[in-house]
């Protein structure tokens, strides 16, 4: 790990000015992630701004549908009586991520900009373009059993680790963000993470020193039918082979609208829309579900230990569809 | 000594929990010194090659740092003195990828690792052998390790009239121990002391002494606590010795600590194996032929084979056996012994392949073990000291509700999930070996204490309670008036805590000494009496005030005469998620014959564990190699799965009582390592049950089931 200078910021502004005046300062929020990578060299920074004192935290209804404070822990979201009620979705998906003792850390802010777990990003002795542009992509031809089905590059094949993710994206959530100049923004979740193309060391769209101060999700009527399934190698305490956010909203016995959102299969979080589309105006029966998750997985280019992906997508869309459409049953 | 007041047999709380649960227990590196620098070892980034040249001037110069040690300034050792594993710093070579090329010594943890990072290595790179699959075909007889064979199997396999013949795989494992292996060197004049955790104690004292070329009586283990070994810390590897050197070279006591991602090539594992196994029977279900051919590899200059046949040497009665191994050399770190050795890897490919030629012959996998139930050691004709298959298999069947099992896959259904059962057996040898011990017994007034004094080692798994159980009934003293000092080279010699000798060497050699300290009283006491006095009746009605003995026990003589083994038998009901393929072992039950068990609370623990391990091994455990590279791919524990606590179910341990005094004179068989073996198959064989789908290359992860 390299030495570097410690600061902790007294407020959101404060913090913002003092990373995006240096390109090798980082905020540091849970640091479940960003220490682990410190240790490893992956991340170097020789400024660590420590926002966590700054009172981002407040999950509360606002007239569009309910805002969670950035700096606010992944455990506090997911058991907050508003979002168990409202967006059960989300919930579920944050309680399939890490472990109770990570969670208690981690942040929602810090949740959306996790690293990928590939293991040759992680390791400072592999090639990874995402790591050190140009010195290849070291899973390509690699050990790619957990790695992408969608939309990767020949420059990088890694995934997105959250769960979290995945539901925000399925709920169409918005990030919030401060930006060094003091105007806020706010990015649709569609357009907050990126595809890897040529520039894979770019996870998200979030410029340098801009932070994350809130997760907005508009209302729905997606909490009687939503259910979050992920597939792993063991029970708990590990990322996604496939995870599925599914939510629908029925229309008597017809589908009025549906969601779908892929964890493990791509470099964000992949709304299978195709799918998605033909569901609309259907009963959720099994053959609709199975359709629409034949449709959607048509278009996924396996690489070479990931080919069981695209049976395990299918039969994970359809999974999640029928406990979604089933889960007010339970 | 056998009155109401016996503490063996009871499930006595461990003596040394509190110590641990308040942190007082200190393990390696916790251990008060003044002044300690501290050493980070860094790596090699090629599997095959030499070094060209270390730039070491930036580390040189960075903050604190005390010395760079590479293989161009260390101190000339004895590479062939016992250490695991080679990576001394000897000379340029690089044997695999991530073998110890120097070590960094700073004043602080961070400075060394800072520095350690700013090294630069410029290689000369040869072609390197890390593609297993390409190269096993190339393996060769071990060194140690002749084709063993009864009859002709090969013939009876060709005539037979059931048979089934397949390859088993299983991949490399490793340890990962919750305490990382940690090391305190100090040196005075000569005279060094070493702060490590070791299995054996006698065994780290020697090879650290043969490879500084020290007398052994000039090095000092202690290692009173182990934070879990299982085999990694009966040898000892490099990181002990680097230790040493570079307290040497900084005039200094040095902490060394391996971290979580250097553990995966610096210490071990359990190597990849591919078990042919073949067996014939009659079609009324009697084993004609057994044959198990395991191929495997092992380091570049240095050879371990794991005996994978040797379960089914003794498991099941035939007239044809053959046992083989074929070994490749390969550049990864010698492999070791790794919790039930050979037998865990070795029952997951004997007890799957019974379960599929069961089902072949359409027979209960319980009575088509019963009828090839072996009367004495089919291996050698040794009559068995005790057996306890039969009844294993019996209590666990019915307290398990085998008779709920189908004998057709596919048959119990709840909602999504496909349900299985399993059974497979498991055995381990036995042993006593030679340990010595001294007990101190103190009178004031009516107050009698004792101390007992070996180089035993406790792995976390219960010695030191056991120990206090074993003296307290021969002395007649209550537990809490016994002192238990072990993990220390300067207390009389004993076996390792490894192969599952631990517990029959200790206690046995405790219980000598104790009775022999008795018997000194009775004679100082001059009298003649009736009922044998205890220790502590005699201390106070003689009046002694403090009394010490030795004793030095060996095995039974006649303990060779016969063939002594722990066996089990696995019970598990697995549900299979049909869409996803996610496995959960929703109840497991071993059911053991272990000897005489000391304590049933620790022995439970110590089944349950390796349960724990053993499911790891059938469902989540792995560790990929890159063969392109050399490196392990999933080098931590967010890629090398252990199992979590939902990943396990409901877990009993049954003991079948049994004292096996034709093994040693308590009767103790030891448990360590069978609580592993027969866990996988067992696992396996109710997948199969469950989906019809026989997975024969553990581990079973979702996609295999899809």
């Amino acid at each position: 790990m390299k030495p570097f200078k410690y600061i902790n910021a007294k407020d959101a502004p404060a913090a913002v000015k003092l990373v995006s005046e240096n390109p090798n300062a980082r905020f540091l929020a849970g640091g479940t992630n960003l220490l682990d990578l410190m240790k490893e060299n992956v991340e170097q920074p020789d400024e660590v701004i420590d926002i966590t004192r700054i009172a981002l935290t407040q999950i509360k209804a606002t007239s569009a549908g309910v805002s969670i404070g950035g700096l606010g822990k992944n455990t506090d979201a997911a058991n907050h009586p508003m979002i168990r009620q409202n967006y059960p979705l989300l919930t579920q998906a944050i309680l399939a991520g890490a472990s109770g003792q990570i969670r208690n850390m981690a942040t929602n802010g810090g949740n959306l900009l996790q690293r990928t777990r590939c293991p040759y990003f992680y390791d400072v002795n592999m090639p990874c373009n995402k790591r050190e542009p140009g010195s290849g992509c070291g899973a390509l031809e690699g050990i790619n059993r957990m790695h992408a089905i969608f939309g990767w590059s020949e420059t990088c094949v890694a995934v997105f680790p959250s769960d979290m993710a995945i539901a925000l994206a399925a709920l169409d959530a918005v990030v919030k963000i401060q930006s060094p100049g003091g105007q806020e923004k706010s990015i649709p979740f569609a357009d907050f993470h990126r595809l890897p193309g040529d520039t894979p060391e770019k996870d998200t769209n979030l410029g340098h020193g801009e932070l994350i101060t809130a997760i907005e999700i508009p209302k729905n009527n997606f909490a009687e039918h939503s259910y979050y399934l992920k597939v792993r190698d063991r029970a708990s305490y590990a990322f996604a082979l496939v995870s599925v956010a599914a939510a629908l909203e029925m229309n008597g016995n017809v589908i009025k609208q549906a969601r779908l959102a892929m964890g493990g299969v791509a470099h964000k979080p992949w709304r299978a829309l195709k799918a998605e589309q033909m569901l609309v105006g259907k009963e959720p029966t099994e053959a609709n579900f199975k359709l629409a998750a034949d449709a959607e997985m048509a278009e996924a280019k396996p690489l070479e230990h990931n080919k069981f992906k695209v049976e395990l997508g299918n039969r994970s869309i359809v999974l999640a569809l029928q406990m979604a459409f089933n889960s007010d049953k339970s | 000594m056998q009155d109401k007041n016996t503490t063996i047999g009871k499930p006595v709380n461990r003596i040394d929990g509190i110590l641990k649960v308040t942190g007082k227990a200190d393990y390696s590196t916790d251990h008060p010194v003044q002044n300690p620098a501290y050493a980070v070892i860094f790596k090699s980034t090629i599997a095959s090659g030499k070094i060209k040249r270390i730039d070491s001037i930036a580390a040189e110069k960075s903050a604190g740092v005390l010395a760079v040690i590479t293989h161009n300034n260390a101190p000339k050792l004895n590479p062939k003195g016992g250490i695991r594993g080679g990576a001394l710093l000897q000379n340029a070579d690089v044997l695999f990828y991530g073998q110890h090329i120097g070590v960094v010594v700073a004043e602080t943890f961070e400075q060394a690792r800072h520095a350690a990072d700013l090294i630069k290595v410029e290689y000369e790179q040869s072609d390197a052998r890390i593609d297993f699959e390409k190269i096993y075909k190339d393996g060769v007889k071990p060194k140690d390790k002749e084709d063993e064979k009864r009859g002709d199997a090969k013939a009876a396999l060709e005539n037979a009239e059931v048979k089934i013949e397949e390859t088993y795989a299983t991949p490399i494992y490793h340890h990962h121990p919750l305490e990382p292996h940690a090391t305190i060197a100090e040196w005075q004049g000569d005279k060094l002391t070493l702060y490590n955790s070791s299995q054996i104690v006698n065994g780290a004292q020697n090879a650290a002494a043969l490879t500084l070329n020290l007398k052994p009586e000039n090095v000092h283990i202690v290692s009173p606590y182990i934070g879990g070994g299982f085999g990694s810390k009966g040898g000892q590897w490099g990181n002990l010795i680097l230790a040493a050197i570079a307290a040497k070279m900084v005039n200094r006591p040095v902490k060394l600590a391996l971290t979580r991602q250097q553990m995966f090539n610096s210490v071990g594992f359990r190597q990849r194996n591919y078990q042919k196994v073949s067996l014939a029977a009659t079609k009324d279900g009697k084993l004609t032929a057994l044959a198990h051919e395991t191929s495997t590899h092992a380091a570049i200059q240095d050879e371990f084979v794991e005996p994978c046949g040797d379960c089914s040497k003794i498991m099941y009665d035939t007239p044809n056996s053959l046992i083989s191994y074929r070994v490749t050399p390969m550049n990864l770190i010698l492999p070791t012994y790794t919790r039930g050795p050979g037998k865990s890897t070795g029952s997951f490919a004997l007890e799957s392949a019974m379960d599929e030629l069961a089902y072949k012959l359409k027979m209960d996998p319980i009575a088509f073990r019963l009828k090839n139930e072996p009367e004495k050691d089919p291996s050698n004709g040794k009559p068995w000291s005790s057996r306890k298959v039969v009844e294993c298999l019996n209590v666990g069947a019915k307290a398990f509700g085998w008779e709920k099992r189908k004998m057709e896959p596919r048959q119990l259904i709840q909602d999504n999930y496909l349900i299985g059962y399993g059974v497979a057996c498991g055995t381990y040898p036995a042993h006593q070996r030679d340990s010595s011990a001294i007990v101190k017994l103190k009178r004031e007034g009516n107050n009698v204490t004792a101390t007992i004094e070996l180089a035993a080692a406790d792995l976390g798994t219960g010695t030191y309670t056991i120990l206090a159980q074993t003296a307290a009934d021969a002395l007649d003293l209550p537990i809490n008036k016994i002192t238990v000092k072990i993990g220390d080279s300067d207390l009389p010699p004993a076996a390792g805590s490894v192969g599952s000798v631990g517990a029959t060497s200790y206690a046995n050699v405790v219980n000598d000494v104790c009775n022999k300290v008795t018997d000194e009283l009775i004679a100082r006491s001059g009298k003649q009496y009736f009922v044998r006095p205890t220790a502590s009746q005699l201390m106070i009605s003689e009046k002694i005030a403090d009394i010490q003995a030795r004793a030095d026990s060996k095995p039974l003589e006649t303990a060779e005469q016969y063939s002594s083994h722990s066996f089990n038998a696995n019970f598990a009901e697995v549900w299979v998620n049909q869409s996803t393929g996610m496995v959960r072992v929703e109840r497991f039950l071993a059911v053991t014959g272990a000897g005489k068990i000391l304590n049933p609370k620790t022995a439970r623990s110590q089944i349950i564990g390796g349960n724990v391990w053993g499911i790891g091994m059938a469902l989540t455990e792995e560790s990929i190699v890159d063969p392109r590279y050399g490196h392990f791919v999933t080098r931590s524990l967010a890629e090398y799965h252990v199992p979590s606590n939902l990943d396990i179910g409901e877990l009993d341990a049954i003991f079948i009582k049994e004292e096996d005094t034709l093994s040693n004179k308590l009767g103790i068989k030891g448990i360590g390592e069978v609580g592993i073996v027969g866990v996988a198959a067992a696992v396996a064989n109710a997948v199969f049950n469950a989906t019809g789908k026989r997975i024969r290359e553990l581990p079973i992860l979702p996609d295999k089931l899809l």
